[in-house]
């Protein structure tokens, strides 16, 4: 079913990425850090920015001295003795200069002012020039020109040439001459260079900035300042996975408590709460501007007070030839198999009368089905994907993959349990959510998938589809923290399980329906699947629709809850069908 | 002033090479080293070629021979060596009577004054100190290092220095200077002390010189100060381990140690023969294996060899000659002669000027000859322009065996590069380009 595409090249080395695409939209993540926190994605469209003042990447700009800039003086406001020391003992500087440099300290540490007059040197677009900063009109065009003001000057002189500076003494008499390499912003690794202070280039930032953040409840801001976060974990042995933890809180709260932090609820119709705003105190601008210190840092959604533990790239190691791969690959396709059927089973154990009950329980019920219907749904696309999958790997010699995991992947690496067909009570729910578990079931089956493709068995959409069927996964257990919050909220669950008795005991006439369309169901998949697309495509659409509407499988999930059953399936005989374990 | 040499058989010079690594399918675009990473399969029919080889705003073409002033030079001040290694190209710095006598300082001051005139003060100059063994006169070299820091310091010149010394005869005042002062220092060691005093003997007793070279250079490599140091191990058909001579050497306190074949030498000196160059290439891709162990670890690649390579790839390194003889580097010999080469003193076709200046169409001459377009061989290698057909002085021994050892050493080297590259190691000094360097 692979059809050959035109290939695509990324570049790779630096030349290549010169030559091969504009370098500026070259960006790489770092483990941890989103690409919003590199530099130059900051908004710093103009100073003094939003995530930096920009005017203090001029502060050093020129050897031992920091300065003060605005636009018409450069100030100096330090001077670095120390360095200027080491430069003159190994000779890059002459001892006249180091007099030159300790004049200065000397100076501005009684108050004495020095500030540049006149610099000379390459102001790159603008050539080789000498500008007295008094000249500087603000104005900048013609021929020849001159930078407009004191900060474009330097701002302009390129990296790494040679400056020339006069510096002149206030009150007077007293001038000096300085010359050095303008210095650089970057290291060669990409990194601010070292000569910047932890937190120098955000030292002026005014405070509204920060408590701007506060005002803004929409997604203006880059995507390190989110407005709602998940609450901060206690400490580095609580698992992320209690829903008490996967609950949004506003990072702005005023109750700061770590055990139970506030939850974010949107208030619909509530008359104490704006309609669109958080039903959760916040802090006031004052307070923020106060207690900074107590908001914490946000990464990948959470709020962290004890250290980040990035989660490491992953170790998963690759299968040690195709045929393994396809293995794994089958059974994974069992597993979306069978998973599909406890959550059909699952969701056919939820009353369906739900006018009959009172209205916050019929809400919730009503959600619970819908969602849990649409994971079921879910695990048929994937199914298809991972077949795809295979008709890749295997061409011609291809065999659609169509029976049931008897085992499902639980409890972290090596950890199984077995297919079964229970009510959707709170501990069926939790062992969805430990299934679908980032870095557990869903994860750990398609790890060593992901890693052989990405090592050479596989293509670029090949590997792009395993991230999405693992992606995926993020978002059902997401969806069944939500599922176990809602039908949390009411106890007993008999209150809302229609299915709390027993299973169908497979000799009713409507079991034998629901086992006949199931089988006839697989059938019709392998014949499409077998085909492939385009010539399989009708057969698959057909068996699509006879899984929908009253006519179709649900109508006969209908009728065995209706009975007050739950529902199951039995294996089938077929041995295309027949259960598979684990590889 | 420049010239092109076109290159010839358009038709069967390659443009592009493609390869595997363990992370994928990749692309070498021959002209500028651009590499690519190949996704989509395997239908490469409609990538436009010829535009991804043409040269960027970046690129100088490759067919154009450059004649820039001098920006590197080696001063060969000694006409002797207390060693009498087997191998030695300069027959121990007399160069077979065409270097009789040791440089003098008016002629080093000269040579000195032609480089910082004609030189580009904007970048890096380097002097560097050759022989036979520099050290016999180090009056000459702590002399001219003086002269050049100070002319350094009244022009704000950025001068660097490099020596190449069998390190027995430092004293403690030449390590003074080392530290002192940016110098390249290379040693030659030949790795275990078994093999160095075999291939290395003393000149008046015979005996092996490792102990005494070992001791008189402890002390700059437990104090470099401004000095970066580095041992040069040459290769012989006699010993191919070169992990073992890598911890040995690493084990001494090197903290880079890169490995040099012997191509070529007289009579028994062990250079490497056709049926050897496979051996070599197994044991310096083991040896890069190790350090790849080391690089994961956090810790920094030790085989010159291999980090120079990553870095060049890297970079996208393409040139039409191995090295800057005749173009940026000159050598300087005791008699005043500029010759393009540091191993060529005595031969008058590397002999391009003097202190008083350099012959243009002399050095014309010489690059156009040089340039790897014009080595028939070479215009159908892959590896052209990354290899640029190696060591003038060693082309005469270039064999199919020896360039199928330099393009195994690459594609090697090229799929290491693209299998690092995705570990995203920040030391390894070759993650993805940064966005930045792309537009430096």
């Amino acid at each position: 079913m692979t059809v050959s595409s035109p290939a695509k090249l990324l570049p790779r080395n630096i030349s290549a990425l010169r030559k091969g695409r504009d370098p500026s939209t070259a960006t790489r993540t770092t483990l941890g850090n989103p690409i919003s926190t590199r530099l130059e994605s900051g908004i710093g469209n103009f100073f003094p920015g939003l995530e930096c003042d920009l005017r203090n990447l001029e502060r050093r700009f020129f050897p031992f001295l920091e300065v003060d800039t605005d636009f018409t003086n450069i100030v100096v406001a330090a001077v670095d003795i120390a360095g200027a020391s080491a430069a003159a003992s190994d000779g890059t500087i002459s001892t006249a200069d180091l007099e030159n440099y300790r004049v200065i300290q000397h100076d501005i540490s009684r108050g004495t002012r020095w500030s540049v007059s006149v610099i000379d040197g390459d102001f790159g677009p603008l050539g080789k020039q000498t500008v007295a900063l008094s000249n500087l009109t603000g104005e900048s065009f013609g021929t020849g020109r001159a930078p407009p003001d004191a900060w474009v000057a330097i701002r302009l002189l390129k990296e790494q040439s040679l400056v020339t500076l006069t510096l002149v003494r206030s009150p007077g008499p007293g001038e000096i001459s300085l010359s050095g390499a303008r210095r650089r912003y970057l290291e060669d690794d990409g990194a601010l260079s070292r000569v910047f202070e932890p937190g120098e280039l955000t030292q002026s930032l005014c405070s509204p900035w920060t408590h701007d953040f506060r005002d803004c409840g929409c997604f203006y801001w880059a995507s390190n300042h989110p407005d709602i976060a998940l609450p901060p974990l206690p400490d580095a042995s609580t698992p992320a996975t209690d829903p008490k933890w996967n609950l949004d809180t506003a990072w702005e709260r005023a109750d700061r408590s770590l055990p139970s932090p506030p939850v974010v609820t949107i208030a619909n119709g509530s008359p104490e709460v704006p309609a669109g705003s958080t039903a959760v105190l916040e802090m006031q601008h004052h307070e923020i501007n106060r207690d900074w210190q107590l908001l914490n840092f946000v990464l990948e959604r959470r709020e962290r007070i004890v250290p980040y533990d990035p989660a490491s790239p992953s170790a998963a190691v690759p299968f040690a030839d195709k045929d393994a791969l396809l293995k794994q690959l089958r059974y994974a396709a069992g597993v979306e198999l069978a998973v599909m059927l406890e959550y059909l089973s699952a969701a056919w154990s939820l009353r369906r009368d739900v006018n009959a009950l009172p209205p916050d329980l019929r809400n919730d019920v009503r959600s619970a089905f819908a969602e849990i219907r649409r994971i079921a749904i879910g695990e048929m696309l994937h199914l298809r994907a991972v077949n795809d999958l295979l008709s890749g790997l295997s061409g011609p010699a291809f065999e659609p993959a169509l029976a049931v995991a008897s085992a499902i992947p639980f409890s972290g690496p090596g950890g199984f349990r077995p297919l079964q067909f229970r009510a959707a009570d709170p501990a069926t729910i939790a062992d969805f959510i430990a299934f679908e578990a980032p870095s557990q079931g869903i994860d750990g089956l398609y790890a060593r998938i992901l890693a052989s493709l990405t090592a050479g068995m596989g293509t670029e959409e090949q590997i792009q589809s395993v991230r999405a069927l693992i992606s995926e996964g993020g978002d059902h257990f997401q969806t069944f923290l939500f599922v176990n919050e809602w039908l949390g909220r009411h106890t007993p669950p008999s209150m809302y399980l229609v299915a709390g008795g027993p299973a169908d005991p497979g000799a009713s006439p409507e079991h034998g329906a629901l086992q006949q369309a199931y089988s006839d169901l697989l059938t019709a998949l392998h014949t499409g699947f077998k085909a492939g697309i385009p010539a399989g495509a009708a057969t698959i659409n057909a068996a699509r629709a006879s899984m929908l509407g009253p006519t179709g499988i649900e109508g006969k999930l209908d009728a065995i809850a209706a009975k007050g059953f739950l529902v199951k399936f039995d294996a089938l005989a077929d041995p295309r069908f027949s259960p598979i374990a684990p590889p | 002033m420049s010239a092109a040499v076109p290159i010839g058989g358009r038709d069967a010079a390659p443009l592009m090479h493609r390869f595997r690594s363990t992370v994928g399918e990749h692309l070498l675009v021959i002209p500028y080293s651009r590499i690519f990473d190949i996704e989509n399969g395997a239908d490469l029919s409609g990538i436009d070629i010829e535009s991804l080889a043409a040269p960027g705003d970046h690129d100088d073409p490759l067919d154009r021979i450059d004649e820039p002033a001098p920006q590197s030079i080696s001063l060969n001040v000694s006409s002797s060596c207390n060693l009498a290694c087997h191998y030695c190209y300069a027959a121990r710095g007399n160069f077979g009577g065409a270097q009789p006598a040791p440089m003098a300082w008016p002629t080093a001051q000269a040579a000195i004054d032609r480089l910082v005139q004609g030189a580009n003060p904007a970048a890096p100059l380097t002097i560097g100190f050759l022989g036979g063994e520099p050290f016999v006169n180090r009056g000459l070299i702590h002399r001219a290092v003086t002269y050049a820091a100070e002319m350094a310091l009244q022009r704000r010149l950025d001068i660097r220095y490099s020596v190449t010394t069998n390190g027995t005869l430092l004293q403690a005042a030449d390590i003074a200077l080392l530290q002192r002062h940016p110098f390249a220092v290379t040693v030659s060691l030949d790795g275990t002390a078994g093999i160095h005093d075999l291939q290395r003997p003393r000149y008046a007793t015979g005996k092996g010189s490792w102990a005494d070279a070992v001791a008189h250079v402890a002390p700059l490599l437990a104090a470099p100060g401004r000095a970066k140091i580095a041992a040069r191990v040459t290769v012989t058909r006699n010993h191919l381990d070169v992990a073992a001579a890598l911890d040995a050497l690493a084990g001494l306190g090197f903290p880079e140690v890169g490995f040099a074949p012997l191509r070529a030498g007289p009579p028994g000196s062990g250079a490497l023969r056709d049926e050897d160059w496979p051996g070599y290439l197994a044991a310096l891709v083991a040896a890069s294996r190790r350090e790849f162990k080391r690089l994961r670890r956090g810790l920094p690649l030790r085989l010159t060899n291999l980090a120079v390579a990553l870095k060049q790839l890297h970079k996208g390194a393409a040139s039409p000659f191995p090295c800057g003889a005749g173009g940026g580097y000159f050598s300087v010999a005791a008699s005043g002669r500029w010759y393009a080469c540091h191993r060529a003193i005595g031969k008058t076709d590397y002999e391009l000027g003097t202190n008083d200046g350099l012959n243009h169409d002399l050095r014309r001459d010489f690059l156009q000859r040089r340039h790897v377009h014009a080595q028939p061989e070479c215009q159908s290698c892959w590896a052209r322009y990354l290899c640029s057909g190696g060591c003038h002085q060693e082309a005469g021994s270039r064999s199919a065996a020896s360039c199928d050892f330099i393009r195994g050493w690459l594609s090697f080297c090229l799929a290491a590069y693209c299998e690092l590259g995705n570990e995203r190691k920040p030391r390894s000094g070759i993650a993805t380009p940064t966005p930045e360097e792309a537009l430096s």
